[in-house]
């Protein structure tokens, strides 16, 4: 039976009471940032104490294993302004654990994993009477696309980092550029598919020791879509940070200040991507799975625009120069008279073998097998003949260790390039070409003050030169 | 046996009817690429007779050393540090070749598994391809591993005999031109033991005919692909448009094949001046392709106008013996280039007969093994 009123907390002798809350405790949700706003992190710690190393981070929103859970330390981060969130996964009973939750006067749950689709509305429902809030970070073959709430997500991310072999090099792809592990191909589906706020959930390995630098870059893996990355720290670093381990504190600044990069720039989770290629493609035919099509055109650092098969119709394919469609028996004929169309009107259209599939992907499938990967090989071939040099909103030159991703404010305007770089050391010189003329050029980095730069003309449109990437860097063009 | 491998066993015994040459050759430590390159290198081109009369009025081709991948990195290091050419010294060359009053300086590569614009690989490479277009008047750059801006390939025979081909089809930009420059990197070398002036030149054959890629006939102007399966290991032929092998018949390993190629090439097409930069570079083999490399600072720059005995000096530097035969340290499993082409008479790996000038070869000594 399911508990979920803040006064069954036996502990909480509190005030006056409204709502089960004191006042002073609503005054100090008043405080809390809206939902959509909210920086997860998996808290380390159920000592109100930890909790002064949030202070200076734009982390608000703490996810706490069951051992954390209490009301002192409910009460210790609602005063400063902090989100609680109980983590629930499958195989407890999870309506108990969600009362237990609520009775430690948490904010809400995170159900974590792939629940019964009953239980997940049975505790919805409690806890959104109880006041709180659900968060769910379904498989990714089940997140709720078409009907999220505010905020939605996966609890299966790819630790993001370069592909390293055994003796320590990189493996090529089959772009001839080292393999970057990354998310940001499921990441710009959802993005696409969703209007929803995007958490993702990926641990550091369990072997060795974590870099400093792997925790930015899988910040930014997330960050370079709009996402958030669910803030996880491996042991001994949550170990270190709690000793207050000057190294480790050094380590947690720059987390919190490349956090707060991407959210003093909320603006740029709505904008849309900026690009002449279009990928029309589905769950069903592995846009959910890393090394898809998505993730082989972000390595190559192609401008991409996503189109969910759902959302397929002339005005998606508009200002696309080219498109694929990855899997063409799976639409409809509308669907498929849409891409003639694009081809009549001039467009280069590829498109998946005839006859051939997706392999149907499993709801907890992760990566692509190796024989979808052989399968996509020919498409993927024919992607790279196809992109060939055209610029299709962005050429990029020494980009070979980084992702980016080019957007578009409303409007048009402005053209936002992001560069994350995944190489562990700033990359000098690289340089960026656009087929449209622009005027101004402006790079932001976490690191240092924003500065002009200059662009210059080219056969095709203008080119600036970005003299240095650090671990992220965004380019505004006006 | 052919003539050119009897003139090797002549010259293997010590009994070569003419001496090949041996120029002086300049060594200098120069501890980082943000020193006065500009100061280091006129210095040392004055030491073995000055640029001037050399290129006034000319067209000086500069083949670089940009091998494999610009995406292919060691330790996340831009290229430029470990296995490529620094555009530093590519930009301080160009600067001293036009104030010697060369007419016209053309960067040359052939780009690995492209025939896209050397400019667009250089900035892949992280190479700021407009500072080094400024450096002086006439600044060119040229892919070579297919047509590239011409219409039809140069055919570039080899004098007095070849090991492998007769002749070589090369892109016009090695004929188009007055004065070649080698501009290497000081490394080991995976097939070859060291790749330095000499080796630098298998780059300037086009994949588009000697590539795994190419065509039965006619070359593929699209190549995407490396040299192995024609040059390295000799598995299938170059189109019938191009020289065919002297003697299929003659070994299939690549130690025996590529110092021959390699050697042939530079007896076809002469290598005018060699610079071999040391100053960051990495030692173990010649990409991060291979197993095992590592970064290493030797800090030290070689030039000379003849590639042997520059290479010669250098693989002193790198605490190796010039003459070393097969089996010996770095030739453990190839050929010695440096030997080939001395035994055609290109020029004395004999170290008593070069004149080091500028820093010696003891004071300049950088182990890349022990």
């Amino acid at each position: 039976m399911i508990s979920l009123t803040p006064d069954s907390n036996p502990g909480a002798g509190l005030l006056e009471r409204k709502n089960g809350y004191s006042e002073g405790m609503v005054f100090a949700l008043i405080l809390l940032a809206a939902v959509a706003d909210w920086v997860p992190v998996r808290w380390i710690s159920g000592e109100p104490k930890s909790l002064e190393l949030l202070a200076e981070t734009p982390m608000n929103c703490l996810m706490l294993e069951e051992a954390h859970w209490s009301a002192e330390l409910s009460a210790a981060a609602a005063g400063r302004g902090l989100v609680t969130l109980g983590v629930i996964r499958p195989g407890s009973d999870t309506a108990a654990a969600a009362g237990r939750a609520m009775a430690a006067r948490l904010n809400g749950v995170v159900l974590e994993g792939d629940f019964e689709t009953e239980v997940a509305q049975y505790v919805r429902e409690g806890v959104g009477k109880a006041g709180g809030t659900v968060i769910e970070l379904s498989p990714r073959g089940a997140v709720p696309f078409r009907d999220a709430g505010v905020i939605t997500g996966t609890s299966q991310g790819v630790w993001p980092g370069l592909h390293a072999q055994e003796d320590g090099a990189v493996r090529a792809a089959p772009t001839g550029t080292p393999w970057v592990d990354t998310n940001t191909g499921f990441l710009r589906f959802a993005r696409a598919a969703t209007s929803a706020t995007i958490w993702i959930a990926y641990e550091p390995p369990k072997k060795g020791i974590i870099q400093p630098t792997r925790y930015i870059q899988a910040i930014c893996d997330a960050a370079l879509t709009g996402a958030r990355w669910i803030v996880t720290l491996d042991g001994e670093f949550a170990r270190r940070l709690l000793a207050r381990d000057a190294v480790a504190l050094k380590t947690w600044r720059e987390m919190g200040a490349y956090l707060r990069y991407f959210e003093n720039h909320k603006e740029w989770r709505q904008y849309e991507p900026h690009a002449g290629l279009a990928v029309v493609q589905d769950a069903d035919s592995g846009a959910l799975l890393a090394g898809s099509i998505l993730d082989m055109v972000a390595v190559k650092n192609t401008p991409v625009r996503p189109v969910p098969r759902w959302k397929l119709e002339a005005e998606s394919l508009k200002g696309s120069k080219m498109a694929v469609s990855v899997d063409r028996e799976s639409l409809t004929p509308e669907q498929t008279e849409v891409l003639r169309g694009f081809a009549r009107a001039g467009g280069t259209l590829l498109s998946g073998p005839a006859g051939w599939r997706f392999p149907a992907a499993r709801r907890d499938q992760v990566t692509m097998g190796k024989e979808d990967v052989e399968r996509l090989d020919a498409l993927w071939k024919g992607v790279n003949s196809m992109v060939g040099r055209s610029n299709l909103g962005a050429r990029l030159f020494n980009v070979s260790s980084m992702l980016t991703n080019l957007l578009q404010g409303p409007g048009g305007k402005p053209v936002v390039l992001h560069l994350a770089n995944f190489s562990g050391y700033p990359v000098e010189n690289v340089t960026a070409q656009f087929p449209d003329a622009y005027k101004r050029a402006k790079l932001l980095t976490p690191d240092a003050a924003a500065r002009d730069l200059e662009l210059y003309p080219t056969e095709d449109g203008t080119a600036v030169d970005i003299p240095e990437v650090p671990g992220f860097a965004t380019l505004i063009l006006d | 046996m052919r003539r050119r491998e009897f003139l090797g066993l002549l010259g293997a015994a010590g009994l070569s009817a003419k001496e090949p040459p041996a120029p002086p050759v300049a060594v200098a430590k120069c501890p980082s690429y943000n020193e006065d390159l500009n100061t280091v290198l006129s210095t040392m081109f004055d030491q073995i007779g000055g640029l001037s009369g050399f290129v006034r009025g000319k067209t000086v081709t500069v083949k670089l050393n940009l091998t494999g991948s610009p995406g292919d990195r060691v330790e996340g290091r831009p290229p430029a540090v470990t296995h490529f050419s620094h555009p530093k010294m590519a930009g301080s060359l160009a600067h001293l070749l036009g104030r010697a009053g060369a007419r016209r300086i053309r960067f040359v590569e052939s780009c690995w598994a492209t025939a896209g614009p050397l400019e667009e690989f250089m900035l892949d490479s992280g190479w700021n391809v407009r500072a080094l277009k400024n450096a002086a008047p006439g600044v060119e750059f040229e892919n070579t591993n297919a047509l590239g801006k011409s219409k039809s390939y140069g055919r570039f025979r080899v004098p007095g005999g070849a090991y492998i081909y007769p002749a070589y089809d090369l892109n016009k930009a090695y004929e188009d031109t007055d004065v070649l420059v080698s501009m290497a990197k000081l490394k080991e070398h995976a097939t070859c033991g060291v790749t330095l002036a000499l080796k630098n030149f298998f780059g300037i054959t086009p994949a588009s005919i000697y590539g795994d890629d190419t065509r039965e006939d006619e070359p593929n102007e699209s190549p995407t692909k490396g040299r192995v399966e024609v040059l390295h290991n000799g598995r299938r032929r170059p189109p019938k448009s191009a020289p065919q092998e002297l003697d299929p018949a003659s070994s299939r390993e690549a130690g025996y094949r590529v110092p021959r190629i390699v050697t042939d090439l530079v007896a076809a097409r002469p290598i005018d001046l060699s610079i071999i930069d040391g100053i960051e570079t990495i030692a173990g083999g010649e990409g991060p392709w291979v197993r095992g490399v590592r970064r290493v600072h030797p800090g030290v720059l070689v030039v000379g106008t003849n590639p042997v005995t520059a290479d010669a000096v250098a693989t002193a530097i790198m605490g190796f013996d010039p003459r070393a035969e097969r089996g010996t340290a770095p030739f453990l499993t190839c050929d010695n280039t440096m030997r080939l082409a001395e035994a055609v008479g290109i020029g004395s790996t004999d170290l008593r007969k070069i004149e080091v000038r500028g820093v010696a070869i003891d004071a300049a000594r950088f182990r890349f093994r022990g």
